[in-house]
């Protein structure tokens, strides 16, 4: 952990953790100011200017600053352990791209202090809103950077675990004997790999029409950026959703007392999952009349498919398994159960003449919110509580994360369900004002945002206490991990491991135990056996 | 036959009744397989739940149970793609007999319509909403475009929008039925992708 300089793939992870709260938080105040604003019809709090800037800003920093680079920031921290490595592969690559990663997010939040403030062309910044005459002056500018940098930081990151996965892995770790977590992180980076490129060039290029000119001109070019964006913004959305999944897997896994079912079914689903995720970016464009819409329509209900699976495999781990509710699996099965409805409201918007309809409407705000807020973040909670102990060696307080469980979906789902009825009955995204008869459910979303603030202060006031007076965690603190990062310390020491067991599948740990369980359930019989011929000997 | 009577041109889509019919269908599947998935994982947390003297299954494949849910997911989703193909054509074909033709202009942040041939235009921004007319049973053929920056066309009462990009046109073709319970009056809304509620309405219709 110690120093700015440290090479080590855990310090710099950490790193990454706290720069990705530090913005998770910015940019969740902004959805607490939009919601307030939101409370009631009519503008109370900020003008509409301000409010293009928060949600702006809110979009941009929950997925540039805080899912995508804490997605990359946990498979940094774990990967290497998983696979039995002692460190990452370009460690210093790694820790540049956190460096880049932090100016990139500074420089797009630094646009509140220009005269104009920050970027306010939504988070896919679209031509001709974006360009110099559609949005003028630096904040604009600090926004394209930023998403630039940050995105090139995110992509060294991706670079390194992809690498290390690739190069690194210990005797005996065979690519199907990888944890699920890890195959997670194996895609991502193939998609951050082949996608984030994309976006990087994008801003190069829109900053280049803002201030040269002649690149995105008329709708050529302002459908061409929609490509370029979309190619990337798709990718980007499973980078925040496959590490969850990752993670929310091995938390069932442990706690359902078995190992991971149908893993080989969900490799092959993430390898589909992640050339699909290459195939649908038209879908964001069904309304744009630019694109061939049943090509799109196609490949994202194909989705469906991977993504049935993964279902069956998650609730398959389960079944025969012998369940214990700490608090990593509450949030696991909340990311089951509530990204559920994001994902199957994301089959109904890959029909256009139902996108016709709710495109650009608070259903899909809500339809995002159930994935990314009631799915991801909720995967991300549950490796937070899951891997906490192990990355500092301190247990977190599990009635306090229990409650905050409880606490964050009351709040999740108050502030999004009713945005599903708002979009469908013609309130548009985006702004900052609504007709006074969708006022009742506008109330009610706020009151959740709310609730949703008290959850997350409560997961925060966790750690605080947890780190303060600490509980020690032992290598193993739920007693039945199954990967080779409960085999070491915790936290880990700087080569992360003094010796390795023997790697015989994707659940290592749990094969050293079942193989013991096997010998003392034979020497307990033979033992048996031998009294009882003794005792018969006796007899005789 | 229904339809013919009250007015309908058969290949012209009303897109109010053709996003309903879909619409059910998407709806009522998902909320199936919402309610079974929430059943069966309620369920499975009460029968799996941990209880002394008993032992986890050791059970870590099921390959017929994988390939049975990846054909059902299939038939699933050709039945999807096939039911929404099949509405796209409808309502992408731009195509009407007999139709009213309005070129509809957004820009920041007002719109203007007009009615070529008819030396008619309506123009009208949030402050000042511009009342503009549709026929009733009569196809109205729309060209959409903008003047500065994208703006959509979002009729929120026929379940229908459509991006106004400049320096592009783009045309659909709907019919507006009358409905019974509306008495002429709706409005128009567009989901701007930057800024502001951009309320435009009444809409009038000639009955």
């Amino acid at each position: 952990m110690a120093g700015l300089a440290s090479l080590d793939h855990k310090a710099t992870a950490a790193k990454v953790a706290i720069a990705a709260t530090f913005f998770f938080l910015l940019s969740g105040l902004l959805a607490l100011t939009m919601r307030a604003e939101l409370a009631q019809p009519g503008l109370q709090l900020v003008s509409t200017h301000t409010y293009d800037e928060l949600f702006t800003m809110h979009g941009s920093g929950m997925i540039y600053l805080f899912l995508t680079p804490a997605a990359l920031g946990l498979g940094l921290y774990l990967v290497p352990l998983q696979i039995g490595a002692s460190q990452i592969a370009g460690p210093r690559l790694a820790l540049y791209g956190f460096w880049v990663y932090l100016c990139g997010g500074l420089a797009m939040y630094s646009g509140f202090l220009t005269n104009n403030g920050a970027g306010d062309a939504a988070w896919t910044g679209t031509i001709p809103l974006s360009n110099s005459s559609g949005t003028p002056g630096v904040g604009m500018d600090l926004w394209v950077i930023g998403v630039a940098l940050a995105t090139l930081g995110s992509l060294l990151i991706a670079i390194t675990i992809l690498l290390t996965i690739l190069r690194l892995r210990a005797p005996g770790m065979t690519m199907l004997r990888m944890p699920v977590f890890s195959w997670t992180m194996l895609a991502t980076t193939f998609m951050v790999v082949a996608s984030f490129p994309v976006l990087i060039v994008a801003m190069g290029l829109l900053l280049a029409e803002r201030h040269l000119g002649g690149v995105f001109t008329g709708a050529t070019g302002s459908i061409a950026y929609q490509h370029l964006f979309w190619f990337y913004g798709h990718p980007v959305v499973y980078v925040m959703f496959f590490p969850f999944v990752g993670a929310v897997g091995e938390s069932i896994a442990t706690f359902s007392r078995k190992r991971f079912f149908g893993y080989r079914a969900l490799v092959l689903s993430l390898l589909l999952f992640t050339s699909l995720s290459m195939a649908v970016w038209g879908h964001h464009m069904f309304i744009t009349g630019a694109v061939k819409n049943q090509y799109y329509s196609l490949t994202s209900t194909l989705l469906a498919l991977p993504a049935g699976i993964e279902y069956l495999d998650l609730i398959g781990t389960m079944v025969g398994g012998s369940l214990v509710f700490r608090a990593p699996m509450l949030f696991a099965l909340g990311f089951v159960l509530q990204f559920l409805i994001g994902g199957l409201t994301g089959i109904v918007v890959a029909s256009p003449p139902l996108d016709y309809h709710v495109n650009g409407s608070y259903f899909i705000v809500a339809h995002f919110h159930y994935t990314l807020f009631a799915g991801s973040l909720f995967g991300l909670m549950a490796g937070l509580h899951f891997w906490f102990p192990k990355m500092t060696g301190a247990m977190l307080r599990e009635r306090l994360a229990k409650a905050s469980f409880w606490v964050l979906v009351a709040g999740a789902n108050l502030t999004f369900f009713p945005m599903f009825f708002l979009g469908y009955d013609g309130m548009p995204r985006r702004v900052a004002d609504y007709e006074p008869r969708l006022g009742d459910l506008n109330l009610l979303s706020s009151i959740g945002a709310g609730v949703i603030a008290i959850g997350v202060v409560m997961v925060l006031v966790n750690i605080v206490v947890s780190l303060r007076r600490r509980e020690p965690a032992g290598n193993d603190p739920w007693g039945e991990g199954q990967t080779l990062e409960w085999w070491t310390t915790s936290p880990p020491p700087a080569t992360n491991f003094t010796s390795l067991p023997e790697i015989t599948s994707y659940a290592p740990l749990l094969d050293l135990r079942q193989a013991a369980a096997a010998e003392s359930a034979s020497d307990l019989s033979r033992h048996i056996w031998r009294q009882r011929s003794e005792a018969r000997g006796v007899e005789r | 036959m229904l339809a013919a009577f009250r007015g309908y041109s058969p290949d012209v889509a009303s897109t109010r009744s053709d996003f309903s019919s879909v619409w059910s269908l998407y709806l009522w599947l998902g909320v199936g397989i919402a309610v079974f998935i929430f059943a069966f994982v309620g369920f499975a947390l009460v029968r799996y739940r941990a209880r002394p003297g008993r032992s986890p299954s050791q059970r870590d494949e099921h390959n017929t149970l994988e390939i049975g849910v990846a054909l059902l997911l299939v038939a699933i989703i050709a039945l999807l793609v096939f039911v929404t193909f099949r509405t796209e054509a409808k309502e992408d074909d731009p195509t009407a007999a007999d139709a009213v033709k309005i070129h509809v202009v957004a820009f920041q942040w007002g719109w203007r319509f007009s009615y070529p041939g008819q030396g008619v235009s309506v123009v009208g921004n949030s402050n000042h909403p511009p009342n503009f007319a549709v026929p009733v049973g009569r196809p109205v053929d729309f060209s959409l475009t903008s003047s500065d920056v994208i703006h959509a066309m979002w009729i929120p009462e026929q379940r229908f929008k459509k991006d106004a990009i400049p320096g592009k046109t783009n045309r659909f073709v709907m019919e507006f039925d009358a409905g019974g319970h509306e008495a002429g009056q709706r409005i128009l809304r567009t989901a701007a992708h930057p800024d502001g509620l951009r309320r435009l309405g009444p809409l009038r219709r000639e009955l």
